[in-house]
């Protein structure tokens, strides 16, 4: 075997993983808080690229740096789809609460077509071919920064849920929503800041992604079901475990290239959730409930 | 300025009378004085397009609709079937959403529509599926873009295309290699075959790999990467690209992961004399061209392509920039096709009865098109004889729509020059 080709794709493999992870971050927050699986969360994320990619090719700013724009704008977005659609559906059946997400997904697809029509549009931004070399293995500089700040990140999300009082609001709502309300904690409006709190970190996520691959308004979809691999690997609910989940998943993809074709691919990740389903249920790093 | 232009103080009773009373005897007799136009105005003629508006072939699919569309509001506008009393057409739209079970759903509706002639779908799998049940339902269906050999291969009596073969295809792409390379005096020794997974993507690198070993070229294709369609990611797969050592690579291509590819081997510095497409897209779309610019000079694809210098092109290509802000692209150019050709059937079909319209279909010589070739003619299996693909590369200009130019057949070229090997893709 090709040590060097091996080193490349466990590296390429890591830095992608940190990504996954924070793409899924939002997904695990949200079911945490509100048990909701979010089915428009791949297209959540789409948004946020489009609209990094509008502040790219209008204002010329780059999208590392205008993360926290579209993190806003995106935060805005699901704090009202929570208002507006799950805060009314949280005491349905979960097969119930399915089709709203769904179709709001749906939703936002099209809304995406509609707006930038089908083109894959891929802007060349400032770092998007640099690349430094380690001898001969290649790092991918704007992945690299993605990874970073994808890391950052879910630090700042985690110490924010622990230190800050919103944070510590959020969690007991988490923990027993009825309790929460009895000690006088407005739930609704927690709930829209942790909607709204996970669709942004998605958003983060998508701008991160936008200097690597070409956006189109189909590909929600497969991030949706990205995140929910990675969330079940780590622990539904555990935001290190989705790091730790993006992590494992990035890596058996990409490092997968060496013994199979390409176009296995997702069996691959679909292999590993079968695997942890079977074995340990509740998710690597996922306690029991 | 006086106030009385903008009001009726100056019409008196009698004038008003006057004025009204004759225009309304001039139109009533214009109602009723031809009333035969009126009465005898033919039913449309209508025809289903089943095109990937939807999924990861949208951008393709939605170009196809256009196409077709720009050609039956052509039709239209110059007086439609006239053999038929002047009969418009109607496109009835249906999406595959990228999905051959989809495309066939979406065709047996539009049939059930009304749909008496069939057009699309893009994709070799949904070709497949509508093929069969045009020919349960007696629905001719004329492809536009579809290239799998073994869609016509059943010999089913409904179904025609206009498009180019997978084995024509891969003709043109061996033809144009050994051109090149005798042109050029260099060989490139050991190449590598990329795909997308899906039908056409297997189909197409198979049956290059094969081709290319018949050829008796002494280039080794020492691996074949292949990868899921809508891939977001190909770094993995450029990775074990470049441990391969290639000189060229030959991709079989989707709309996007043309730019993935090429701005990996970028990155992980791949080094090569060319990419050379043996037919597929992903390299030549305006938005492709614009996002990679300098980094997609000089690749090269053997494809069914535009005639620049057809007037029918020109004419197409200037309404289609005129609606949609983009260029007439060689799909969508031959989504336009179809329903001329299709036009051109009906003409002589004079009918909408299926076996008139399949006799009219054997007897097709239809020479008026916008795409490289020769006259649209069905051989037995219903695939076009005129059909013929273009090396296209893309050359520096400073219009983004020109760069990409025909090298060869000499009698369609834009460009005398072809460039190979190429400067590698980071000293330029």
């Amino acid at each position: 075997m090709d040590t060097n080709l091996a080193i490349q794709l466990i590296i390429q493999g890591i830095l992608l993983g940190g990504i996954y992870g924070l793409i899924a971050l939002g997904l695990s927050l949200i079911f945490g808080v509100m048990g909701v699986i979010n089915f428009a969360h791949g297209q959540l994320m789409v948004m946020g690229m489009y609209v990094s990619y509008w502040i790219f090719v209008l204002l010329g700013i780059d999208p590392y740096l205008s993360l926290v724009i579209v993190a806003a704008v995106i935060f805005v977005l699901g704090y009202l789809i929570q208002f507006t659609v799950v805060n009314r559906i949280l005491d349905y059946p979960e097969a119930i609460q399915v089709l709203p997400l769904v179709s709001m997904g749906l939703i936002l697809e099209n809304l995406a077509l509609l707006l930038w029509g089908p083109d894959h549009r891929s802007p060349q931004t400032a770092l998007s071919l640099k690349t430094l070399w380690l001898g001969s293995v290649m790092i991918d500089v704007s992945r690299l920064i993605a990874f970073a700040l994808a890391i950052s990140i879910t630090i700042l999300i985690f110490i924010f849920l622990k230190k800050t009082t919103i944070g510590k609001r959020i969690r007991a709502a988490s923990d027993n929503r009825t309790g929460a309300i009895l000690v006088g904690i407005d739930v609704d409006r927690i709930y829209n800041a942790s909607f709204a709190l996970g669709a942004a970190t998605t958003a983060a996520a998508g701008v991160l992604l936008l200097p690597i691959m070409p956006i189109s308004p189909h590909m929600g979809h497969d991030f949706t079901l990205t995140a929910f691999i990675v969330v079940i690997l780590g622990g539904m609910g555990n935001l290190i475990g989705a790091l730790v989940g993006g992590l494992i998943l990035g890596i058996a993809e990409s490092a997968s290239t060496l013994f199979l074709p390409a176009t296995l691919k997702h069996a691959v990740s679909f292999t590993i959730l079968i695997i942890i389903m079977l074995f340990r249920p509740q998710g690597l790093l996922g306690g029991k409930k | 300025m006086s106030k009385k232009q903008f009001t009726f103080e100056g019409i008196d009773r009698r004038t008003f009378l006057k004025v009204t009373g004759a225009a309304g005897i001039g139109l009533t007799a214009s109602t009723f004085g031809v009333p035969k136009l009126l009465r005898a105005a033919p039913q449309p003629i209508k025809i289903g397009s089943v095109q990937p508006a939807t999924g990861p072939l949208a951008v393709i699919g939605v170009g196809q609709r256009r196409g077709n569309q720009l050609a039956v509001d052509y039709i239209n506008s110059k007086g439609g079937i006239k053999s038929m009393d002047g009969a418009k057409l109607e496109l009835l739209l249906g999406d595959s959403e990228s999905k051959p079970e989809i495309g066939r759903s979406e065709a047996d509706r539009l049939i059930k529509g009304g749909a008496v002639v069939m057009t699309g779908p893009f994709q070799s799998g949904v070709a497949l599926t509508i093929s069969t049940l045009c020919e349960q339902r007696q629905i001719p269906f004329i492809m536009d873009v579809a290239a799998l050999d073994k869609i016509t291969a059943k010999g089913y009596k409904y179904t025609f295309r206009v498009f180019i073969t997978v084995t024509g295809l891969l003709n043109g792409a061996v033809k144009y290699l050994k051109m090149l390379t005798d042109m050029k005096g260099v060989i490139p020794k050991r190449a590598v075959v990329t795909n997308t997974a899906d039908a056409f993507g297997k189909g197409m690198s198979g049956g290059f790999v094969k081709f290319m070993e018949k050829s008796g070229m002494p280039i080794e294709i020492v691996d074949r990467v292949q990868y899921p369609l809508g891939i977001h990611d190909l770094s993995a797969e450029v990775a074990r690209i470049k441990a391969a050592k290639p000189d060229i690579l030959f991709p079989v291509s989707r709309p996007g992961d043309g730019i993935i590819l090429t701005r990996e081997l970028y990155k992980q510095r791949v080094e090569l004399m060319g990419i050379y497409g043996p037919g597929s897209p992903g390299w030549y779309e305006p938005d492709v061209i614009r996002d990679l610019d300098k980094l997609i000079y000089y690749v090269m694809v053997n494809v069914p392509w535009i005639n620049p210098k057809s007037p029918v092109y020109q004419q197409a290509n200037a309404a289609f920039q005129k609606a949609h802000e983009r260029y007439l692209d060689t799909n969508s150019a031959y989504a336009y096709t179809g329903v001329l050709v299709i036009a051109d059937i009906l003409e002589r079909a004079a009918s909408t009865e299926p076996e008139k319209i399949l006799a009219a279909a054997r007897q097709t010589n239809f020479k008026d098109h916008p795409v490289v070739g020769g006259a649209v003619q069905f051989d037995e299996k219903g695939d076009n004889k005129g059909a013929l693909t273009a090396l296209i590369q893309v050359q520096p200009d400073d219009d983004l729509l020109k760069r990409v130019k025909i090298v060869a057949p000499k009698e369609f070229a834009q460009s005398d020059e072809i460039i190979f090997p190429w400067p590698q893709l980071w000293d330029r």
